[in-house]
């Protein structure tokens, strides 16, 4: 490895010529005092170059990759590798498209669905697809790839007691019955017809059937271009190169994960060479030499709860849609990562209004409504608590003030609370907190299926994961679009949109939100709206002349 | 010197016990971890069968009682995020932070015992006053604010050192070691200083240099000899310090150690993990306490007489 022979940068700065060659000591210059200082730089070097730092591997670290490793800094350490759980952001970057692969993948740019473990599917039936596997396959352990394995993978992710990610997030509590007709055919069949399956399917990782049912897998086997390397809990994560891949070889041989939470300290990875991808970097430390922006489909709303006083008067929920000033929000912020924001979802996602607009802020109109609501009788003094997540998203917490601030010039009582993840998802999921009075929650959605129904089921209907409230006839509205297709799909989640914001008001959208990826000038990679969830490898190539 | 050691023992280990039950109560208090381990949607028979799983439906005081029947059983549980044993992962992480507070407090206390000898030798002196200050400036140095300049000015601006990561030559320690070492060695060159100001004016060390004592002498063989013990002290106290607030400096420099690891077990809701990290935190706290004072007693028998048997 070039790694054992090359001399660091600080050896460099250290090194001495030999003695010989040394100019010799100007006459009467005193030495002794420096004796004790060097003498102990030199032993503290000495003790540390003798010992490795402890639970460390000696594959060499990030820094001091070889030429034909792909360096990456993640945010975080990926909590599990379990390709069931590839949902999750962090897991989903290292699993998806790299060790294991889904039947269909979803084109982020197009948005079609296309070919990748399946080479076709079809309606066969209005509540059964039929799809036909690739050929030719091999899983990683040298397992041939069957419609079997397919159909195993389904079954695993939906209907075991597993509790996958993907499940909750995906697929509802019905259900699906899965089965291979043949080595290369398998059927999926659900409860009502479902006309956006084989999207729901390109969230399911195929592994072999000889994967554990009863518990997650920490290093998973998958059909993918990378298989796993090693994962040593805290420090890294490696991924070799699958000789065996059946699709186009990946550029690197190999391609190594590390983790550090610190935005500058990933910035400062890029800009120093020392890594070529870096996920999540804060607009203050990009620059257009170390990082590219990309849309990364995360919308930032306040979700309004609608069961407490005063945020169960529509008139108070309107009035705060009113006085947000997102513009200057968006651009003071955001800067360019936040655009002013009229729904839960971004142009590109089928069912996005394209007729709505961000509200304008207008704090007369307001003031008024607010008047109205306190002349009936709506305690709009009482406390309201907006809650909000550390590191969410750059410039959380002055965002959460620039709230504060901006609901207080309608007479609100509001106080924030910064959390943490777990504490954030007490408030966020339902069975949602009891006696904690009026919550404005902070949130962000991402809808990375590219389809309105995900973004409802989750966020709107009124008995949903994630929402706090909701009406029957909203409930109607996105049943009825869920089973169309089409441009009639399109138009029918477009007006769940617009009926939230004029009947429901649940939600005050902020801004649809970009992503800025760290992106070294030694290799290229152009990120996408999936780029956030899926760090596709492969799309990765070496920058034209340059190699290390 | 037995009495001493028993006292002392006894002393030590009421606060380890109230560390115990204090992390395993506070931690849950945070909350049930069903919500980061479970689906969005994971049904309430979902959600009931993964607390009455890993006991979270019981009351604090039977899960605690549970908890202690396992620790008398050297059982410390499994972690939820990784499935891996607890005291493993802990046992596994803890030498890199040990590494850490070892090199740290060698490099602080060599340098803290020369540059407070020296700054002491001429009180008041410009050598004395810029000494003085620059103690007192690194003491008070925010360790976060300095690290990440140090991750700028010399990973990045000057190029000299890695800005992160813990496998490669020695050069991966000085960033995460020199943001270690900056607030205890203010503290300590401050305590040498003082110390030495006052042993130097002592009437033994004006009775060495009448006997003809060379001043490297009387400094480091008379004055420091009898100086060391309140350094020896707050090098201690400090060493405890290192040993567990070593959390910024892992999280940043991505060192695998204990309080990286304790962070993110607060973050995961992780808590057999935490437990067992804050367990053997507190006993390597308490052994050092013990090895303190056993040295502070060596050192000073008016220690060891104060102990009443």
């Amino acid at each position: 490895m070039l790694s054992s022979v090359r001399r660091s940068p600080l050896l460099s700065a250290l090194y001495k010529p030999p003695r010989s060659q040394s100019p010799a000591p100007r006459p009467g210059r005193r030495r002794r005092g420096r004796a004790p200082a060097a003498g102990l730089a030199a032993a503290a070097l000495l003790f540390t170059s003798a010992c490795t730092v402890a639970n460390s591997d000696t594959g060499g670290d990030i820094g001091a990759a070889g030429g034909n490793t792909l360096r990456i800094v993640l945010d975080q350490e990926p909590p599990t590798l379990e390709p069931c759980e590839s949902s999750l952001a962090s897991t989903g970057a290292v699993v998806r498209s790299n060790v294991t692969e889904p039947l269909v993948e979803r084109d982020p740019d197009s948005g079609e669905l296309e070919p990748l473990l399946a080479t076709g599917w079809r309606q066969t039936a209005p509540t059964t697809w039929t799809f036909d596997t690739r050929p030719g396959v091999t899983f990683q352990n040298g397992q041939k790839f069957t419609a079997e394995d397919a159909a195993f993978s389904i079954d695993r992710a939906v209907n075991s007691d597993l509790s996958c990610n993907v499940d909750g997030y995906v697929f509802d509590d019905s259900g699906v019955d899965v089965r291979a007709t043949s080595d290369t055919t398998l059927t999926v069949t659900t409860a009502k017809p479902d006309p956006i399956l084989p999207l729901r399917l390109s969230f399911i990782e195929i592994v072999p059937r000889t994967t554990s049912t009863e518990a997650k897998v920490r290093k998973p086997v998958g059909t993918g271009p990378y298989a796993i390397g090693g994962w040593q809990t805290g420090v890294s994560i490696t991924l070799d190169r699958n000789d065996t891949y059946w699709g186009k070889a990946p550029a690197f041989a190999r391609a190594r994960y590390v983790w550090r939470s610190e935005p500058s300290v990933r910035a400062a990875m890029i800009t120093k060479g020392e890594a070529d991808l870096a996920t999540a970097l804060d607009p203050q430390d990009a620059t257009e030499e170390n990082s590219v922006a990309y849309p990364n489909n995360e919308t930032t709303a306040l979700r309004l709860d609608g069961r407490e006083a005063p945020l169960d008067d529509i008139r108070v929920r309107k009035a705060i849609d009113m006085v947000i000033d997102r513009q200057s929000i968006s651009e003071t912020l955001f800067g360019e990562l936040g655009e002013p924001a009229a729904q839960l979802v971004p142009k590109g996602v089928v069912g996005f209004n394209n007729d709505l607009v961000p509200t304008e802020p207008d704090l007369k109109a307001a003031r008024a409504l607010v008047k109205a609501a306190a002349a009936d009788g709506a305690p709009v003094d009482r406390k309201i608590t907006l809650v909000a997540r550390n590191g969410q998203f750059p410039r959380v917490a002055e965002t959460a003030e620039a709230l504060q601030y901006q609901m207080a010039r309608l007479g609100l009582n509001v106080k924030i609370l910064m959390t943490d993840t777990a504490a954030h998802l007490q408030y966020q999921l339902r069975p949602l907190p009891e006696n904690v009075g009026p919550i404005a929650l902070l949130i962000m959605h991402g809808n990375q299926a590219g389809d309105a129904a995900f973004t409802a089921s989750q966020y709107l209907l009124s008995g949903s994961p994630q929402s706090t409230f909701g009406t029957p006839e909203l409930d109607r509205r996105v049943a009825a679009a869920t089973a169309l297709a089409g441009e009639k799909r399109q138009k029918a989640f477009a007006e769940v949109f617009a009926y939230q914001n004029e009947a429901v008001a649940q939600y005050v959208h902020l801004a649809h939100m970009r992503g800025l990826l760290g992106l070294s000038s030694s290799v290229r990679y152009r990120p996408n709206s999936a780029t956030g969830d899926e760090l596709r490898l492969a799309a990765v190539s070496r920058a034209e002349g340059k190699s290390r | 010197m037995t009495t001493f050691l028993r006292k002392r023992i006894i002393s030590s280990a009421i606060p380890l016990v109230f560390v115990v039950f204090g992390v395993f109560c506070l931690a849950r208090l945070t909350g049930n971890p069903v919500n980061l381990y479970l689906p969005l949607s994971a049904t309430s028979d979902q959600r009931a069968a993964f607390s009455a799983e890993h006991g979270f439906d019981q009351s604090i005081g039977a899960q605690l009682w549970d908890y202690l029947g396992q620790v008398v059983r050297l059982d410390f549980g499994t972690s939820l995020r990784t499935g891996q044993s607890a005291a493993d992962m802990a046992l596994t992480a803890f030498p890199a932070t040990l590494q850490l507070a070892a090199v740290t407090m060698v490099i602080a206390a060599l340098g803290a015992i020369l540059i407070g000898s020296l700054a002491a030798y001429r009180p008041n002196s410009v050598a004395d006053r810029i000494a003085s200050f620059l103690a007192m400036a690194a003491a008070s140095i925010p360790d976060f604010w300095f690290a990440i300049t140090g991750v700028l000015i010399f990973g990045v601006n000057l190029a000299l050192l890695p800005t992160s990561g813990v496998s490669g030559g020695p050069e991966v320690w000085i960033l995460p070691i020199a943001t270690l070492l900056i607030r205890p060695f203010g503290v300590l060159v401050q305590v040498v200083r003082g110390a030495m100001v006052a042993a130097l004016s002592a009437p033994y060390v004006k009775v060495a240099r009448s006997k003809g004592a060379g001043e490297k002498r009387v400094i480091f063989g008379h004055a420091l000899r009898n100086a060391i013990t309140p350094a020896l002290t707050v090098a201690g106290d400090l060493t405890i310090g290192l040993v567990n607030g070593a959390v910024v400096v892992e999280t940043i420099f991505g060192w695998p150690g204990i309080g990286k690891l304790m962070i993110d077990s607060i973050l995961q809701r992780d808590f057999a993990v935490l437990q067992a990290a804050v367990l053997l935190t507190a006993l390597t706290i308490f052994a050092l306490n013990i090895l303190i004072d056993v040295c502070y007693a060596l050192l000073d028998p008016r220690v060891r007489q104060a102990v009443p048997a």
